[in-house]
């Protein structure tokens, strides 16, 4: 049975701990309202790359664009050895269930890909870790980035998209994939797994209409060089948006986690104090029912 | 000529104008710069780290761009650069300081070190600088 003391510095040390929670979820949702700005003011350049490249790449057809280097982004290449990975997760914990469900998800990834050697690129200092402690695969981790959020800049991107397309220079390479989580709202974020490279034919055929814009336009320094120079800046673009995107969904995870953990606590605290009201309640009834049924001895 | 240029710089990071009506665009394109009037045949262009100049009525205003592209369209110009900056923001001690940054790291030049990054960095001081100085000139 606790006594009363026990109990006294459970409460205290339960309100120190929802003062913590609580100001870890003030701090994700100052946070979260920058994350969010950033991804929408990211928006508008992201499309209209998107366009530019549809736009060239449908001209790119009859160029001679199929001996130039940018052509392999776009080459399927059945039967390769080895499967690229890019996971973006959190660098801390305290988010809920945002960094198990990624890792889950890379793990499904793995078993999936587990007779090919794995090349991993993480991002996010819990995918490293998770990385590292895997054995009984054969997977080297090609690059790292920790320490980048909540301050996830283009900068990072672009480091990101060279690292990317340094590894899919390899000929044995097979494909790149991206785990990371998306954004959805500020109570639900979803995983989303796509293939990053090879670059998909159908940035082409969705712009099809757009073709006749620009056969009347000039080129400099040429369609060719153009379009290789395009392509990965259209990576790293695309990378930015998901780091974006992933910096949000974690804040927003965090502020969800932290928001339980404080509710928690108080419900924690209220149950108790109840019981410690409840206690020296008794006790004080207790010690007057002594004094009265002894004094009623004495006099009696 | 009545009409105008409809002018739009976009970054990854910030929408810095979105068709604003200028009537000259000056952009720093991969061969040289390049003077940009109403009426202008289509084109689209890289661009390398330079200065890109507006002028509307009487208001002139000078960015920095650092790599990146430009379409022009009709009377729409659109200069997509990996970053930009708004050339009465840049600091010009702040410039200089980048500058011998960048140049030292490229005297050291470490065996690990990536020397892309490094003269990259370099051109945007460079770029910088050039700005800070245009400024004062033109104060």
């Amino acid at each position: 049975m606790a006594s009363l003391r026990d109990i006294r510095k459970h409460i205290k040390s339960v309100k120190s701990i929802k003062q913590i929670t609580y100001a870890m979820k003030m701090v994700a949702a100052a946070r979260i309202r920058r994350a969010q700005n950033s991804i929408l003011s990211s928006r508008p350049f992201a499309v209209k790359m998107e366009e530019l490249i549809a736009d060239l790449r449908g001209d790119m057809e009859s160029e001679n664009f199929k001996t130039s280097p940018a052509r392999s982004l776009f080459d399927e290449r059945p039967g390769a050895l080895s499967a690229g990975l890019v996971l973006v997760t959190a660098d801390k914990g305290l988010c809920g269930s945002f960094n198990s469900n990624l890792l889950k998800a890379a793990a499904g990834w793995l078993r999936e890909n587990r007779a090919k050697k794995i090349r991993v690129i993480c991002v996010g200092r819990k995918s490293r870790d998770f990385m590292r402690r895997l054995k009984g695969l054969d997977l080297e981790i090609a690059y790292e980035m920790v320490g980048i959020f909540p301050k996830a800049g283009y900068v990072h991107a672009d480091l990101l998209a060279g690292n990317v397309l340094r590894l899919f220079e390899r000929p044995d390479l097979g494909s790149v994939t991206l785990i990371y989580n998306e954004f959805k709202s500020m109570l639900a974020q979803r995983i989303v797994r796509t293939d990053l490279l090879p670059l998909k034919q159908r940035i082409n055929q969705e712009r099809r209409s757009a073709e006749h814009k620009f056969r009347d336009f000039s080129f400099e320094p040429g369609k060719r060089r153009l379009l290789e120079t395009l392509l990965p800046r259209h990576i790293s673009a695309q990378l930015y948006r998901v780091l974006l995107e992933s910096q949000a969904a974690e804040l927003a995870a965090r502020m969800n986690a932290m928001e339980a953990a404080s509710k928690n606590a108080s419900e924690l605290i209220d149950g108790l104090t109840l019981r410690l009201n409840k206690m020296r309640q008794t006790m004080i009834t207790t010690e007057l029912n002594e004094i009265v049924s002894g004094a009623e001895a004495l006099g009696g | 000529m009545p009409n105008k240029l409809l002018l739009t710089i976009l970054t990854p990071e910030k929408a810095f104008i979105t068709d604003k009506e200028v009537d000259f665009v000056s952009i720093p394109a991969f061969e040289g710069e390049m003077g940009i009037l109403p009426g202008h045949i289509s084109f689209v262009v890289q661009l390398k780290e330079g200065v890109l100049r507006y002028k509307d009525g009487h208001k002139k205003e000078i960015f920095a761009v650092l790599s990146g592209f430009a379409e022009v369209c009709g009377d729409k110009v659109l200069i997509l650069a990996e970053e930009a900056e708004l050339a009465k923001e840049i600091d010009e001690e702040r410039a200089r300081q980048a500058y011998q940054k960048a140049k030292d790291a490229l005297a050291m030049r470490g065996k690990d070190m990536d020397l892309d990054a490094a003269q990259a960095a370099l051109r945007r001081a460079v770029v910088r600088l050039k700005i800070a100085e245009f400024k004062k000139r033109y104060k």
